[in-house]
């Protein structure tokens, strides 16, 4: 002990000369920021490679637990899988929520589409061989989309509601007033809604829908949500603004409708329309589709005749319609729908 | 014994102040900057006590750093030469010279005087530019610094002998 109390005593200045040493580097870690970030980052280095080569130590003896964690997942994840292919494998169609199962419903995806000219259209790869024509309604699992206009043997090209020559009749969800949604070059989610009357008790975020009155789609579809209230230019009905539910730009699996169509009422139109061009055929035609009344349920049938009366149907429609752009109307017949509108 | 304590204030206050004023803003070639606060250890006498020693060049280093704002950097270079200048200067010095001589160029000799100064100096700028630095990856421009500030301090410091000493001889002839 005396030893020691000497050796202190002796090596007295050692213990000074630490301690004096120890205060300037406790000044120079907590008042210099960079050597401090300096210190600590080389202390946590040391200390991260060190946990490192614990940690590399440790985890083999939990190994075992953890196999048997990663092996029952494993087997809920495959069940998960096997109940995943048998649901697509029973619908590999995806479906748009409002459509009843008794429409045949073709998948289709958007190969091409422009959404900022004034005249857009969708190129999609199915066409004639997959049965379909012109004038079917395509829709998406968000709402619609626009309507067939001309179909090659593997492609079609869709008229989408973003495009000034679009007119598709639709109706307001809660009142059911009628009217026809058009677009306005620009916003490719905005449209507008002409010919509701004034009347109509219209509320903002009402939604919009399909009305059944054109053969193309069938009632109750949903295309938009009312976003305002204006009034149109000659202030004798509204002009709502309304924001489509189809987001156009990331638009990819679309689905046509292809059994909705139906010739039969689109020639009874025409003939009723224009009945001095209607010639002994046509009619002649309309006796037996009436005769033998088509079904939804038989899609077989129905696809049939179009094919058969396709050509004669589109051609006229052409001729017969001076007051519509060059392009052949794209839409079902507006004038038909519109005209009970202009009466009210 | 108060005498002592008192000129080794005088002396520490004196060369703070040029250290400060003068000698802080030398930055030859950017980076080297002599700390002449050194001095301040280099003329402790053989067998003073080392406590003393290590103190002094404790509080030497401690007004460096509050005035040129480098916490703890000079205070602990400083601490280290106060514990290695005796070392040195049994090692450096003349068999017949006194117990308590004062090193100086006189008693050393030149070159040995400028070797002892030299040596402490490399130590005290060696740490001090390494805890300022605090990494070896400039290695090449501490070492440019540490050698070149410890030249320049070393000469400088012979500078303020020859001044003192020619003064004392003055003084002592008058």
């Amino acid at each position: 002990m005396r030893a020691l109390i000497d050796l202190i005593i002796q090596k007295k200045h050692w213990f000074v000369f630490i301690l004096l040493e120890v205060i300037s580097l406790v000044f120079l870690f907590s008042h210099n920021g960079y050597q401090k970030s300096v210190y600590f980052t080389t202390a946590n280095d040391v200390v991260g490679a060190t946990y490192n080569v614990i940690s590399g130590i440790t985890s083999y003896l939990h190994l075992k637990e953890e196999n048997q964690a990663l092996e029952a997942k494993n087997e809920q994840l495959r069940k998960k899988l096997l109940d995943m292919q048998r649901l697509m494998a029973q619908d590999s169609v995806k479906r748009m929520p409002a459509l009843p199962l008794k429409y045949e419903l073709v998948p289709a995806q958007v190969v091409n589409m422009t959404l900022h000219k004034a005249n857009n259209l969708i190129t999609i790869n199915k066409g004639e061989a997959d049965g379909i024509r012109p004038e079917m309604g395509v829709v998406c699992s968000q709402g619609v989309v626009g309507i067939v206009y001309m179909t090659s043997r593997h492609y079609s090209i869709v008229i989408p509601l973003l495009n000034t020559n679009s007119k598709v009749s639709c109706r307001l969800r809660n009142s059911e007033y009628f009217g026809s949604l058009i677009w306005e070059r620009g916003y490719a989610n905005i449209a507008y809604i002409t010919s509701i009357p004034r009347h109509a008790p219209v509320k903002v975020n009402e939604i919009v829908e399909t009305n059944g009155y054109s053969d193309v789609f069938p009632a109750g579809l949903p295309i938009g949500q009312v976003v305002r209230l204006g009034d149109s230019s000659d202030g004798m009905s509204y002009m709502l603004k309304v924001r489509l539910f189809t987001n156009f730009a990331t638009l990819r699996e679309v689905t046509v409708i292809t059994n909705y169509t139906s010739a039969e009422r689109h020639m009874l139109e025409e003939v009723a329309q224009n009945p001095e061009k209607a010639d002994s055929t046509m009619l002649k035609q309309l006796g037996q589709a009436t005769e033998k009344p088509q079904t939804d349920e038989k899609p077989q049938t129905t696809e049939k005749k179009q094919t058969a009366e396709a050509p004669k149907t589109t051609a006229p429609q052409t001729t017969e319609k001076p007051q519509t752009t060059e392009k052949p109307q794209t839409t079902e017949k507006p004038q038909t729908t519109e005209k009970p509108d202009t009466i009210r | 014994m108060s005498s002592i304590y008192l000129s080794r204030l005088f002396r520490l206050l004196i060369l703070l102040f040029f250290q400060v004023l003068v000698f802080n803003h030398i930055h030859l070639l950017g980076y080297i900057t002599p700390l002449v606060m050194g001095y301040m250890i280099v003329c402790f006498r053989r067998n003073a006590s080392r406590i003393s020693i290590l103190i002094w060049g404790f509080i030497t280093g401690l007004l460096f750093d509050i005035f040129s704002n480098t916490a703890g950097m000079a205070s602990a270079s400083c601490t280290l030469i106060a514990m290695v200048q005796p070392l040195i200067l049994n090692m450096l010095s003349p068999r017949d010279a006194a117990d308590d001589f004062k090193p100086s160029y006189l008693t050393l000799g030149f070159w040995n005087y400028t070797f002892y100064t030299f040596l402490l100096m490399l130590i005290l700028h060696g740490t001090f530019y390494l805890l300022d630095a605090f990494t070896l990856a400039d290695w090449l421009l501490t070492c440019t610094a540490i050698l070149g500030s410890s030249v320049l301090t070393t000469i400088l410091i012979i500078f303020i002998e020859l001044l003192v000493h020619s003064r004392q001889k003055k003084k002592h002839h008058a």
